[in-house]
């Protein structure tokens, strides 16, 4: 993506005092790429009047490290752990959407046992990122201690993941046909522990953060985004439930064992900042409540499926499939012209939509809003460019 | 406008595509007087305030490890994944036979695996055991691929160096054949005949340039 200018005359800014209450002259200023409030190596090209935002103009590529073209010329089973380092913080969601295509076009089939451990792993997962997340925040607005406390909660959580995988962040865990390795034997019982920890963690999280009155201030009724925008700008997870639209895959197209848990879907009413984070806040919980149904009743059985040393040659065609990470939906698209490495390997990330509305929902605000509505929009920026 | 109340979280259905789900829908601002907006206010500042306090008095919920001040201490899990090794049997024979199938399934060929076929036996020797850590992503590919369970990750993280052709190794530490051959001969002199003593830089060092100093075969790879 590129800025495009169609004439000079397109950079020349109005004179002093044009359209602003404020006789100053409209500037241009960069935002990263190297910036502690940008959560990565973005570039916001701001236009703006005194401290107002007139334009936010997002500059890619500084990330780009081509993991699409990667997979094209490595085997479905090396593609894997390519995936991890899109979005890091739901390193085993991507794992499982590759996974899941790539058992649905070579027709591997998966048990109970599995399903259970993904569905379990990726609801770890999803408290590990929004506890991130929640001490981010708190962070870009000014507070640091929700830094700490998020990143100790999330500790817990990176050590159920060690524990049994081996690794903290880029982990390589779920693939196709099954598991890397089967759960650790203290698994259940660390998770439980967790858990119970956890959810007096959260009513904290409500009593220093969310009930906090500057913060509420820094974030009702800022930033909205209308659920029509939502929808056509084409964002997904919770920055669209935000905005009212109740869109959750795990919901509307049950993967995993998602059909078989009860849980609700956290929606806003508004699609302002403060939607955008209490909606995680809650999300939180209903994740507490997925895991805590399933992880009593793991089924016994095999954690892989299939020979890890055979290759796995779909069938010619087209395959596509979807799931729910931490930020949105994140989208896989395989074709395969028989071999043993994909022909064409494409991922939709939900990074990059949810990044767009930034250029119509920062306009108009302060800087340090731009700061907590690119926040609250909670973007990882490896994702974007992938 | 007032402040949030946190706990008003309504449930309701939604339809959405023709589905109805079942939906928790955030708590917004509530219109109150200002009396009670300003208290609600100072409560929620006193509330954090009362949390940030209480840890304060309270350190023992520290969760972080205090590297590297408990370095004699620190217990890491079984899996951690740090630094590839050979298994070796009983008797000391590796149990690497020299197949390749971890080299073909490594995602970014940061195994190499030297091989040379002894004319007596017609069995392939295991000549040097190249690991690539500087490009490795420790995705345990290979460990997974391995039919023989011959390689492993340990648990040593500490493995910063100075020069980034220090991070090829050499992982066998003698050359020659497999556990199957060393374990039929039972005298334990004839068995170190078979083998040669490897270094752990002796393998080909990566970045074209000089040779590195105190490594006798600094040859470029």
């Amino acid at each position: 993506m590129s800025v495009k200018v169609k004439t000079l005359d397109d950079l020349t800014l109005p004179p002093p005092g044009a359209d602003s209450p404020l006789s100053t002259q409209e500037y241009f200023i960069n935002m990263g790429p190297q910036h502690p409030a940008t959560h990565g190596v973005l570039r916001l090209l701001l236009r703006l009047d005194g401290e107002n935002v007139r334009e936010v103009i997002p500059v890619l590529g500084y990330i780009h490290r081509g993991i699409e073209k990667i997979g094209e010329n490595s085997s479905y089973r090396q593609t894997i752990h390519l995936v991890d380092r899109l979005d890091y913080l739901s390193a085993l969601m991507n794992n499982w959407v590759v996974s899941m295509v790539v058992e649905r076009a070579a027709g591997i089939e998966t048990n109970d046992r599995i399903e259970y451990i993904r569905t379990i792993m990726a609801e770890l997962q999803r408290l590990q990122s929004h506890t991130l997340w929640w001490g981010v925040i708190g962070m870009d607005l000014g507070a640091f201690t929700p830094f700490l406390y998020g990143f100790r909660d999330r500790e817990y959580a990176t050590d159920i993941f060690e524990e049994t995988i081996g690794a903290r962040l880029t982990m390589n865990y779920i693939q196709p046909g099954g598991l890397m390795n089967d759960i650790h034997p203290n698994f259940v019982k660390r998770t439980k522990e967790f858990l119970e920890y956890l959810k007096p963690k959260i009513d904290e999280y409500d009593e220093l953060v969310s009930g906090n009155a500057i913060i509420q201030k820094r974030l009702v009724n800022i930033g909205i985004l209308s659920a029509e925008d939502a929808i056509s700008f084409g964002t997904t997870g919770p920055v669209l439930r935000a905005s009212g639209v109740p869109y959750d895959l795990r919901k509307i197209e049950p993967y995993g064992v998602y059909g078989k848990v009860e849980f609700d879907v956290a929606v806003g009413q508004a699609g302002d900042s403060w939607d955008r984070y209490i909606v995680r806040v809650m999300e939180m919980r209903e994740s507490v409540k997925i895991i805590e149904q399933l992880i009593d009743n793991i089924p016994e059985g095999d954690y892989m499926t299939v020979k890890v040393a055979k290759a796995i040659k779909p069938p010619e065609g087209r395959y596509y499939g979807h799931l729910e990470t931490a930020r949105g939906v994140i989208g896989c698209f395989i074709v395969s012209d028989g071999k043993d490495k994909p022909y064409r390997f494409h991922l939709r990330t939900p990074n990059f939509n949810n990044l767009w509305c930034l250029t119509k929902i920062a306009k108009g605000w302060k800087i340090a809003d731009l700061v907590a509505i690119a926040s609250s929009l909670d973007i990882v920026i490896p994702d974007i460019d992938r | 406008m007032g402040l949030v109340n946190l706990r008003k979280i309504r449930r309701a259905k939604q339809e959405i595509g023709g589905r109805e789900v079942a939906v928790v829908i955030s708590p917004r601002p509530e219109q109150t007087r200002l009396g009670t907006t300003v208290w609600q206010t100072f409560k929620s500042l006193l509330t954090g305030m009362k949390i940030t306090i209480s840890y304060l008095f309270r350190p023992s919920t520290v969760v972080t490890q205090q590297y590297p001040e408990n370095r004699e201490t620190l217990q890491m899990f079984d899996r951690y994944r740090a630094q590839l090794k050979l298994v070796y049997d009983e008797a000391g024979g590796r149990l690497c036979n020299c197949c390749q199938i971890c080299e073909n399934a490594c995602p970014n060929q940061s195994i190499k695996i030297e091989w040379t076929k002894n004319p007596d036996t017609k069995k392939k020797e295991l000549e040097r055991w190249i690991w690539r850590m500087d490009s490795c992503t420790f995705c345990n590919a290979c460990v997974q691929a391995c039919p023989s369970n011959s390689i492993t990750f340990g648990n040593e993280f500490e493995s910063a160096v100075y020069d980034r052709r220090l991070l090829v190794y050499t992982l066998n530490d003698k050359a020659g054949p497999d556990a199957k051959v060393w374990s039929a001969i039972e005298d334990p002199a004839e068995r170190e005949k078979l083998m040669r003593k490897m270094d752990r830089y002796s393998g080909p060092i990566p970045l074209s340039g000089t040779s590195l100093p105190g490594n006798p075969s600094g040859k470029e790879g």
